[in-house]
């Protein structure tokens, strides 16, 4: 027998129906999305739970709402939609960039942006994306809904501010209007490949000036992180090529990662001061 | 340990199927329906050798689990793919230009360049490599997989008009 066989999945078709069945767990790690994570973490030993609750293909969590302040994503939007999606596009192209590297095709048809958050893997491809809109992720248990900050809701490695009885049901995330937005992961290969270092970005510059700005690196430290250090030294500057040269090497001083099996805490330094460069040169 | 009831539409045909709720679709596929095209190679969903369609997109079946697909879920194996002209398209191009060696990857290879080709019947080199970036070759160093595809594709049109 599969040791996924010991584990009593249950597949309920609406969200009040899961949310029922999550409301006696005290324990994490019993919501099942697309499966690209759990599944594989079970089938090579991670102690798989006595039961769990399926949240793919739930009504509730596949709605896409666009509107002027926020766009509203269902958590069980699958990678695959979010990468052929046009109009998320048009304001979210980081997110959607970020979308399209998720190992490859096979596993964006499954994988979803809230199984992703709910992974808190530092080196989920989505979160840096999701971390520079300044966005919130949408909770909901039977005592009703919340909703969280992204740069609050990975709190510590492989944690996540939401308790057994919620479900992540959606992301609201403000478009970026007349910012650009930059995506770059940094992998052994491109596909299949969890990356050693990744950026997000989303900077507006008027007039020559850094407006705002938003950096988050993924892989360089416990959670995916915001360079507020970085950003506050950036906005109200005049983007220039010494500017850059000064953001790459307050990056670089900023993080600290560490060395493990895909990278060295050096080269993991470098390369976060060389992606900071790479948003700032692309704008 | 509760029972899943389901039934699906796998290669056309109807089938009902009932299984412990936390099995994968891959033991459905092959130890309860026999249908042992789609290959168990690392069991991890990262060699795409067991790669089958399921309402039109590619998934690996290795760590997928089988309670997911509701009723009416629309599977389509190896063994289904050979029927569909694009797909005996794609088998004869394999063989004409001698893509395999060892074979264990090439039904996830067949049945990823068929999605491909259902959505690009015309892709670049860049997309067919992006198509089957999730399939792992340790044989062939994929040029001849990939010049197979691109023949299998130069040949639709004129399958299109029979």
């Amino acid at each position: 027998m599969k040791i996924t066989e010991k584990i009593d999945v249950r597949f309920p078709r609406t969200l009040a129906e899961a949310l029922r069945l999550q409301a006696g767990e005290q324990t994490r790690g019993k919501l099942l999305a697309g499966g690209t994570d759990l599944m594989v973490q079970w089938a090579a030993g991670v102690p798989a739970p006595e039961r769990a609750t399926s949240v793919w293909n739930l009504p509730e969590l596949s709605a896409i709402e666009m509107a002027p302040d926020a766009i509203e994503i269902g958590a069980g939007v699958t990678h695959a939609f979010l990468r052929d999606c046009v109009q998320i596009r048009r304001h979210l192209p980081a997110l959607v960039a970020a979308a399209a590297t998720v190992g490859a095709a096979q596993i964006q048809s499954r994988g979803t942006l809230g199984g992703n958050a709910a992974n808190a893997s530092p080196a989920g491809d989505t979160a840096p994306a999701l971390l520079v809109t300044g966005g919130s992720v949408v909770l909901a248990s039977l005592s009703g809904r919340r909703e969280v900050p992204l740069d609050r809701f990975w709190i510590d490695y492989r944690k996540i501010d939401a308790r057994p009885d919620e479900i992540i049901v959606a992301f609201r995330l403000p478009p970026k209007g007349r910012a650009k937005e930059r995506f770059r992961k940094i992998g052994t290969r491109r596909a299949q490949a969890i990356s050693k270092v990744m950026a997000a970005s989303r900077i507006l510059v008027e007039k020559g000036r850094i407006v705002s700005a938003a950096i988050a690196l993924g892989s360089v430290a416990p959670t995916p992180v915001r360079l507020a250090q970085v950003e506050a030294f950036l906005v109200g500057k005049k983007l220039s090529p010494k500017l850059i040269d000064e953001a790459e090497q307050l990056a670089q001083a900023t993080v600290a990662p560490i060395a493990d099996i895909r990278s060295s805490a050096e080269y993991r330094r470098w390369a976060s001061g060389r992606l900071v460069r790479d948003a700032l040169e692309h704008l | 340990m509760s029972t899943i009831r389901r039934t699906w539409k796998i290669n056309g045909k109807t089938v009902a199927v009932r299984f412990p709720a936390g099995r994968r679709l891959l033991d459905v596929l092959r130890e309860d329906l026999g249908l042992i095209g789609s290959k168990e190679s690392c069991g991890e969903g990262e060699c795409g050798a067991c790669t089958v369609i399921v309402n039109d997109e590619p998934v690996v079946s290795c760590i997928l689990p089988a309670g997911q697909l509701a009723d009416g879920t629309e599977i389509l194996t190896v063994e289904g793919i050979e029927k569909k002209r694009v797909g005996r398209l794609i088998q004869q191009a394999f063989i004409e230009v001698g893509a395999v060696q060892c074979g264990f990857c090439i039904p996830g290879m067949v049945v990823s360049s068929y999605a491909l080709l259902c959505k690009n019947p015309k892709p670049s080199t860049k997309a067919i490599r992006e198509g089957l970036a999730g399939n792992l070759c340790r044989c062939t160093g994929y040029t001849k997989i990939i010049a197979a595809v691109k023949l299998a594709a130069s040949r639709i049109p004129a399958a299109k008009r029979t």
